[in-house]
């Protein structure tokens, strides 16, 4: 039992009889509830680890990842309602593009002839100013991935609430390594205080997204139905966050936990015909254990979260 | 799912002779292709069905590849020559379900960067491991080839634009990246349509490469450059790559024009065109020369010690130069088959030098004169030594012939200024040296020595 519900490569301790309690005391709440799948759990802890660690290198450089991650492991960790949120709609984007990968049709094979005659791309061709806002875009997606190519959270894309309760958790935690450092110790809140700024100076996928959109302007409904198309779909988040005023990650649990009745009007904005929206919506109907949006997850979104 | 139609054509022996490039590139992948036996054992068989049913068949179609399982509906249509194959609602599903982790096949570690880059090789991702080397700075939309200076393979090719032209996987494509020698590995990248979005993979350090830190930018002072932005390797790099792909598509097309191959033109206007593509090349020339420049300049350059002839490469120089000789009526006096000299030095830096030399000697030769190359051992010296009838170098410009950008005067276009320079930088580079002998009137002698080799 214990194997089935601990993510893959986590060495938990044995559970205590309080926790297994509360856990079927949830369960028979609502038996009838789907749970998180191993997936799901993994990816959004795997998210939640990376963010972490990601934050105390920022943090303090002095801060052992290793040491921090346990002893949040072990006793759970402090922001955990506020990072849910970000993470369980980053591992779902993640599950969906890895779904489109999956069943993408299998690329043609080229012999260099056939290029010859058909669309080489153009190496070294100056870029227009529409081209050098999408590999803005592109940029800003790919710095969500670890160098291993696992799902990650961009700091630029944090909420800055949460990006600095996040730190000031950190900051606590240090605070209790360092008690016999008082200098050390005195430094954190500096710290805290040049990390929040340095993040509040970075951008990421909500702007990236936005110059891109006001860059395309009467365009736009061609590049959202050609994203969608292509499955290409952090731009057709980026796009519709962008024409909602909404922050990427808010529009990826929206457009992910949306009913499918639901889509016309949410991409209402992007200009899209029904038949473009069709691939979307089988898409995303395709994805196994879906979430669907209720009026509950408010508490768990970035600007409802609780403030400690 | 797609509602495309994907077209194929069986003849009556049952070959494949027509087929929409799913289709074909299945065959391929199943080990055929066209003009041959349709190798998908269930098409097969419900081709041979309708064919002997003489009439249209509609089934479901299984198949597989090496990575997926295929499954479509196809109608057959028989006819006397074969049958006609209509494949719809084509859905592919991996055989098996990859974990996250996605680059290159989970072969990435942590002393290695990963990298992905779009359909125009602009990188977009850079990332290094927990045990790597530190990622240079702004590497943020520009060149693969910028950030990673190509090196070709023994036999001359660069694998990365093999892939490129092929849209497939490449290995071993080694590369020079922030003072270290690295090999470039990459996965293409397609989306939901097929279309080609560039290239996924890893930056490994070569094994036995030690790491040179670059000098900071700072304290690359070129007294030839002064303070302009071009001691900067970083910007060289750029310029160089900036400049390359303008400039060959500007020759090119000056020669497609010069050369009326896409029809007749006033003969001025071709002659015009000729001038374009000549002064193109020069400027080619300079970029090559600056970014060679750049790389010798580079702390911690080091040539290979490879094992090579003198002679040989003596020849191979003038098997390249030949022609350019023979339209001024030049004759070449090359070293003789059995003449060797065994040497260590870089196969292509060599070959490089000897190039340089040889040209130097054509461009200001007189027409109808004559040129030697003479190879020679002197003591632990291996020679090649190349002789020319041109006006000759009197002592003074003997003191600054190597020196960078140094012309001699001449102000036509024939060269940078840079290649003797160069050529001396590499003959040091390999331990050995490049010296000038010569007297007005009395043509030049280049001689090049390296460390010489002896053979049992």
């Amino acid at each position: 039992m214990n194997e089935s519900v601990s993510p893959p490569g986590i060495d938990t301790p044995s559970p205590t009889l309080s926790a297994r309690l509360r856990e079927l005391a949830g369960y028979l709440a609502a038996p009838a509830a789907g749970r998180l799948t191993e997936e799901q759990r993994a990816l959004s802890l795997g998210i939640a680890r990376r963010l972490v660690i990601d934050v105390a290198a920022r943090l303090d450089p002095g801060i052992d990842p290793g040491s921090l991650w346990e002893d949040w492991l072990r006793g759970g960790l402090p922001c955990a309602t506020r990072l849910a949120g970000i993470c369980f709609a980053r591992a779902e984007e993640h599950r969906w593009r890895e779904q489109s990968a999956l069943r993408t049709s299998p690329p043609p094979i080229l012999s260099e002839p056939d290029l010859s005659n058909g669309e080489a791309p153009a190496v070294g061709a100056p870029l227009s100013d529409v081209d050098r806002a999408y590999l803005a875009l592109q940029i800003a997606d790919r710095r969500r991935f670890d160098a291993l190519g696992n799902p990650a959270l961009a700091l630029a894309d944090v909420d800055r609430e949460i990006f600095r309760a996040l730190l000031l958790d950190i900051a606590a935690w240090r605070l209790s390594e360092l008690s016999g450092d008082k200098r050390r110790a005195a430094g954190l809140g500096e710290a805290v205080r040049i990390a929040t700024e340095r993040q509040a100076a970075e951008t990421g996928m909500t702007e990236a997204g936005q110059a891109y959109c006001e860059i395309l302007g009467t365009a736009l409904p061609d590049a959202a139905a050609t994203a969608i198309a292509r499955h290409n779909w952090p731009t057709l988040i980026a796009l519709a966050a962008s024409a909602h005023r909404r922050t990427y990650d808010d529009m990826a649990m929206a457009l992910l936990t949306a009913e499918s009745a639901t889509l016309p009007s949410l991409l209402s904005p992007l200009r899209l015909d029904h038949a473009a929206i069709a691939p979307l919506e089988a898409s995303l109907a395709m994805l196994p254990a879906r979430a669907v949006a209720d009026a509950g997850h408010m508490e768990f979104s970035a600007s409802g979260a609780t403030p400690r | 799912m797609s509602e495309r139609i994907i077209r194929g054509r069986v003849d009556r022996a049952g070959a494949l002779i027509s087929a929409d490039t799913p289709l074909l590139r299945l065959q391929q992948r199943a080990g055929s292709g066209l003009e041959k036996p349709l190798a998908l054992p269930h098409l097969a068989r419900l081709v041979a069905l309708a064919q002997r049913l003489h009439r249209d068949i509609s089934r479901p179609l299984y198949a597989a590849d090496d990575h997926s399982d295929i499954h479509a509906l196809v109608r057959i249509v028989p006819d006397a020559d074969g049958a006609s194959l209509e494949i719809s609602d084509w859905r592919t599903r991996p055989v098996t379900l990859p974990q996250v982790p996605a680059i290159a096949d989970g072969a990435a570690v942590p002393q290695s960067w990963t990298w992905e880059c779009d359909p125009q090789l602009r990188l977009v991702a850079l990332r290094a491991g927990s045990d790597a080397p530190a990622i240079p700075d702004g590497w943020e939309g520009r060149s693969l080839s910028e950030l990673f200076e190509l090196q070709p393979d023994e036999d001359g090719r660069f694998p990365v634009l093999r892939g490129l032209a092929r849209q497939s996987r490449f290995e071993s494509q080694r590369v020079h990246a922030a003072g270290m020698a690295m090999n470039l590995s990459g996965e293409a990248q397609f989306d939901a349509t097929g279309r080609f979005t560039g290239f996924r993979g890893l930056a490994a350090v070569a094994e036995g490469e030690a790491i040179v830190e670059p000098k900071a930018a700072g304290t690359l002072v070129d007294p030839a450059f002064g303070s302009l932005p071009l001691s900067d390797p970083q910007f060289g790099r750029r310029i160089d790559g900036a400049l390359r792909g303008p400039l060959s598509r500007i020759i090119a097309t000056a020669e497609t024009i010069s050369g009326q191959f896409d029809g007749p033109i006033r003969a001025d206007y071709a002659r015009y065109a000729g001038d374009i593509a000549h002064a193109g090349r020069h400027l080619l020339g300079l970029v090559d020369d600056l970014a060679d420049l750049q790389n010798i300049e580079r702390p911690g350059f080091k040539a290979a010690r490879d094992e090579i002839d003198l002679g040989d490469l003596a020849r191979r120089a003038v098997g390249l130069l030949g022609m350019k000789a023979e339209e001024k009526g030049i004759r070449i006096d090359a070293p003789r088959t059995d003449d060797r000299a065994p040497a260590t030095g870089e196969f292509r830096r060599v070959l490089q030098v000897l190039l340089n030399l040889l040209g130097n000697a054509i461009r200001y030769s007189p027409e109808s004169s004559q040129i030697w190359i003479r190879v020679d051992r002197e003591d632990d010296r291996a020679m090649v030594t190349v002789a020319d009838q041109g006006q000759g170098i009197d002592a003074d410009q003997q003191a600054v012939v190597f020196e960078k950008f140094e012309r001699l005067g001449r102000t036509d276009s024939g060269g940078s200024g840079l290649g003797l320079y160069i050529a001396r930088r590499l003959a040091r580079a390999m331990d050995g040296d490049l010296t000038v002998d010569s007297a007005p009137g009395q043509g030049a002698r280049f001689t090049l020595s390296l460390p010489a080799r002896d053979v049992a």
